[in-house]
């Protein structure tokens, strides 16, 4: 069949440049000299970033901030998903709505709300401590290892928070009510039966959480970098794009090697403890809610505060804090004085032409991103499950890297390439189709699971009686699967669309100039450039921005299926 | 031992609401083996639910061995844990990361009983006895068969010495020849025991074998309660007839208090329960004479075989009367009945509806 060959080789295409990419970054770390100069091979590189020590003060710097993000978001997540799924805590739809669609809300944005709040020298909070008490140093700092990893792991526990639903969701409800009638109260049957049970699934959601904590690229920039504090991320951008030095991608070569290990390292375990916990999951097929336990008033007053507490910190506080931060020429604590000096002057004074650029190219990328990530992965999920081809499990594989490395080394890897490899063929670099490229390449993974798990719960015998009844593959792709797959693909194409829309880790690389210029590099540029209260004030645009496709998520897009994001 | 008034329990899905149980009242005597018998969707799991506290329902009361442990109007409404009960679930609810000792252990030493671990050593080797699981202890739950599975759920909810026992369809997930072998175990079990049971299943025969009284329900009702024979003999309405094997059905007209007339002509019953105007009349196939000769009896009609299908024991014959088809079983040594037969529906062996309820 023609029509075969073509779909196979629509995914062979796009899973290629995945490996290429990969192979780049291997290929650069043994790299002795600059791009442009006759290449020279060296193991220099590895030898020195195993023997610096700032690399292993590098190592644990991350290992502490993807620790502590571990910890907050399960320390949000978990109590949040029990009390969503097994109690009668009245308002659980709009709490579930409300934590899901805080993994949307950009990781820079909270943490720019954090810097306001907790910075040493201007942080609210702090003034206000050393005013009181007279102190000599401010009690709180949010630009160090613990602070960083709170602020990541209240941005995580969205995530953390719908993977640990998801467990709930597949535990047979019958082990817990099994214990309730023999005589276990609660508390006992939430200790020897409940807890147990779903703790494989926290340990895979942990480890889950810890992989994109590691090679997070958001707060550590935002809150770390001026302050000196490094996580391999930042160590990596660093190298690229340092302030005085040349760049050296050598070391970044090097240092990505290692971290792109370590991802995958971390991601085989991850597996081998999901396929563990799967191994409590029990279909029963039976569709009775569980006994919802009952907490009463008191109970309720409880569960209240512990979520209000958990929205104030991860959402609330931090908007609060860039509206007021918005209002102001320089950054003071609320007073009198600060209250005469509110004006919208920020908004006025913010680059209009430039982000409306932004705005022009950011609409693009989320129109074409989605698009083309989905007519990829519909290639790739059929020949995965559907085609018989021999060697479609290494499709699978090779669609899974994406997830595993980090984003950041992917966009680095791209622009390498067009800056020292393609220029003479393509003129890509600082081009929107770069993003394009990188940003599409960095979704098959997310977009390839979710068509995947839809694709298998359709039965193969739907599309054999369309080729029987004499139609070709791609029209049976157009008339039976498209039609048939419809509201994940809906699902998926909002989701990425509205990734696409906060994305800064990728653009941070690749943006190189106005032509290909992005919404939230317009707020990163800003803040960067030390203009601290217009960044705020552009920030709250970025998200005025985002909202009308936040409705259209609402609309077409929500489901249960945002379990299937984890 | 239950004793159940004016439950109900309304489910809401989106907009809409859906009667799970309507006012159901019922007696549960000490020591009987209930079934609740329906098909799916007719509100007997929800009542079983009801009763284990799993399930809360919106208006009645419940209460087992005189203790009320549901009640709306006092606002009484005991946890699942505070109702002295042992449960046998459809999907045996073992726990996957125990072993089967640490599965019946877990009860005995944190349930309601709080025995220490070592008297637990002993209960669990008895409760392990009645199921023929001896050797057992050490195995990992999730290692167990579906048989195996089912026999530690059912020692595990006879460890703790329940008053009554709950068991939801606790057979459906067997293959058929295991079926009848646990079945038998489990009356036995409970005859030996003296236990209450109460069970939940959409199977009649199942319901027959093991039932001292069952209540069939259907759309959240209880269409009648009683003993097997009951139940099949002298049916409350043709839903009930009709869920204990098949029947025939013919429409008709009561024409005095004994007579009716049919699509079979006029037929002669003694059980007419006060049925006047359209009526429906059933006669299951077994009951359905077909004889060469015609005796000088009542409600003989002349009949032809249309077909006949040797099943080895019998015999099922489809026979025209006038525009009516009627089934028959026929004993086996009748292999190749004669065309016309003389038919003999015995009066005794009639049931009776008013029409509304019509199948």
């Amino acid at each position: 069949m023609k029509g075969r060959w073509v779909v196979v080789g629509i995914s062979a295409a796009a899973l290629v440049p995945v490996l290429a990419l990969l192979l780049l970054v291997l290929w650069m770390g043994f790299w002795q000299n600059g791009p442009g100069e006759p290449i020279v091979y060296t193991l220099n590189h590895y030898r020195n970033i195993f023997t610096d020590s700032f690399t292993y003060k590098t190592f644990l710097n991350t290992v502490g901030f993807a620790t502590t993000a571990v910890l907050v978001s399960l320390f949000f997540a978990v109590p949040t998903a029990w009390l969503v799924e097994r109690t009668d805590l009245p308002g659980k739809n709009f709490i579930f709505v409300l934590v899901t669609l805080g993994a949307l809300l950009p990781t820079f944005f909270t943490a720019m709300g954090w810097v306001f709040l907790l910075h040493p020298r201007i942080g609210i909070v702090n003034r206000f401590f050393v005013d009181l008490f007279g102190l000599q140093q401010a009690p709180f700092n949010i630009a160090s290892i613990s602070g960083m990893g709170w602020v990541e792991g209240l941005g995580l526990s969205s995530i953390a928070f719908i993977m640990v639903v998801a467990t709930y969701r597949t535990m047979d409800p019958s082990l817990e009510e099994a214990a309730r009638v023999h005589g276990l109260g609660i508390f006992r049957t939430l200790r020897y039966v409940t807890l147990p049970l779903t703790f494989p699934g926290v340990i895979a959601a942990s480890i889950y959480v810890f992989t994109i904590a590691l090679s997070a690229f958001e707060v550590p920039a935002i809150i770390g970098m001026s302050n000196k504090i490094f996580t391999f991320a930042t160590f990596i951008f660093y190298k690229i794009q340092p302030l005085e030095e040349l760049p050296s991608y050598g070391v970044a070569g090097a240092v990505s090697t290692v971290l792109i290990l370590l991802a995958l390292l971390l991601s085989w375990s991850y597996f081998r403890v999901l396929r563990f916990s799967h191994r409590y999951a029990v279909v029963t097929g039976k569709a009775y809610q569980p006994r919802l336990i009952e907490l009463g008033p008191k109970g309720w007053l409880l569960a209240w505060s512990f979520l209000g507490f958990y929205f104030i910190v991860a959402k609330l506080l931090p908007f609060l804090l860039l509206i007021w931060a918005a209002l102001l020429r320089y950054f003071q604590p609320p007073s009198w004085v600060a209250l005469s000096q509110v004006s919208l002057n920020n908004f006025y004074g913010l680059p209009w032409k430039l982000m409306l650029q932004g705005a022009g190219n950011t609409l693009i990328l989320m129109l074409t991103v989605p698009t083309l990530t989905l007519l990829i992965c519909l290639a790739i999920s059929w020949t995965v499950l559907r085609s018989g081809l021999r060697g479609r499990l290494l499709f699978d594989a090779v669609a899974f890297l994406p997830h595993a490395v980090p984003h950041l080394i992917l966009a680095i890897a791209a622009m390498f390439a067009t800056l020292f490899l393609l220029h003479n063929a393509f003129s890509l670099y600082g081009s929107l189709t770069i993003l394009i490229f990188v940003y599409t390449i960095s979704r098959i993974s997310f977009a390839t699971r979710i068509l995947n798990n839809s694709l298998a719960q359709i039965h193969p015998e739907l599309e054999e009686a369309a080729f029987v009844g004499g139609l070709k593959l791609l029209q049976v792709m157009r008339k039976i699967l498209v039609p048939l797959l419809k509201p994940a693909l809906v699902y998926a194409w909002i989701w990425m669309a509205l990734l696409c829309y906060r994305e800064l880790t990728m653009a941070s690389v690749l943006v190189t100039s106005q032509n290909n210029v992005t919404l939230p590099m317009i707020v990163w540029g800003l803040w960067l450039g030390g203009s601290l209260n217009q960044a705020a004030a552009a920030n709250l645009v970025v998200l005025a921005f985002m909202l009308p496709a936040v409705l259209l998520y609402f609309i077409f897009g929500r489901r249960s299926r945002v379990t299937e994001v984890a | 031992m239950i004793s159940i008034s004016g439950l109900s329990k309304r489910f809401h899905t989106g907009d809409h609401a859906v009667a799970a149980l309507r006012a159901i009242d019922l007696e549960v005597g000490r020591g009987e083996f209930f079934v609740l018998l329906g098909p799916s969707g007719s509100g007997k799991t929800t009542l079983l639910r009801s009763v284990a506290g799993l399930e809360k329902p919106d208006e009645g009361e419940i209460s087992l061995n005189g203790k009320i442990v549901y009640s709306r109007s006092r606002r009484i409404s005991a946890a699942p844990e505070e109702r002295e009960i042992g449960m046998v679930f459809q999907s045996y609810a073992i726990w996957p990361h125990l072993t089967v000792a640490e599965n019946i252990g877990l009860v005995l030493t944190h349930g309601r009983s709080k025995m220490s671990k070592k008297s637990a050593v002993e209960q669990i080797r008895r409760s392990l006895e009645l199921v023929q699981l001896e050797n057992f202890e050490d195995r990992p739950a999730r290692l167990l068969s579906g048989g195996q599975q089912q026999r530690v759920a059912l020692a595990r909810a006879l460890a703790v010495n329940p008053a009554l026992l709950l068991m939801d369809e606790p057979l459906s997930n067997l293959d058929a020849r295991l079926r009848e072998e646990v079945r038998a175990n489990i009356k036995k079990l409970a005859t030996q025991l003296g236990i209450t049971v109460l069970y939940v299943t959409h199977d009649q025969v199942e319901a027959m074998v093991l039932a001292d009284r069952i209540a069939v329900m259907a759309h959240g009702e209880i269409l009648q309660i009683g003993n097997p024979f009951e139940l099949y003999r002298s049916p409350a309405n043709a839903l009930v007839a009709e869920f204990f094997g098949s029947i025939n059905w013919l429409r008709g007209k009561m024409l005095d208090a004994n007579h009716v007339e049919t699509e079979c002509g006029v037929l002669c019953v003694a059980d007419s329960r006060r049925c006047d105007g359209a009526v429906i009349v059933g006669i299951r196939p077994e009951d359905v004479r077909l004889e060469r000769s015609s005796n000088e009896d009542e409600n003989r009609i002349e009949g032809k075989v249309m077909s006949s299908t040797f099943l080895g024991d019998q015999v099922i014959a489809e026979v025209k009367i006038g525009e009516k088809t009627l089934i028959a079983k026929a004993p086996p040594d009748d292999r190749e009945p004669s065309k016309t037969v003389s038919v003999h529906l015995p009066k005794g062996r009639l049931v009776v509806f008013t029409e509304p309820a019509a199948p």
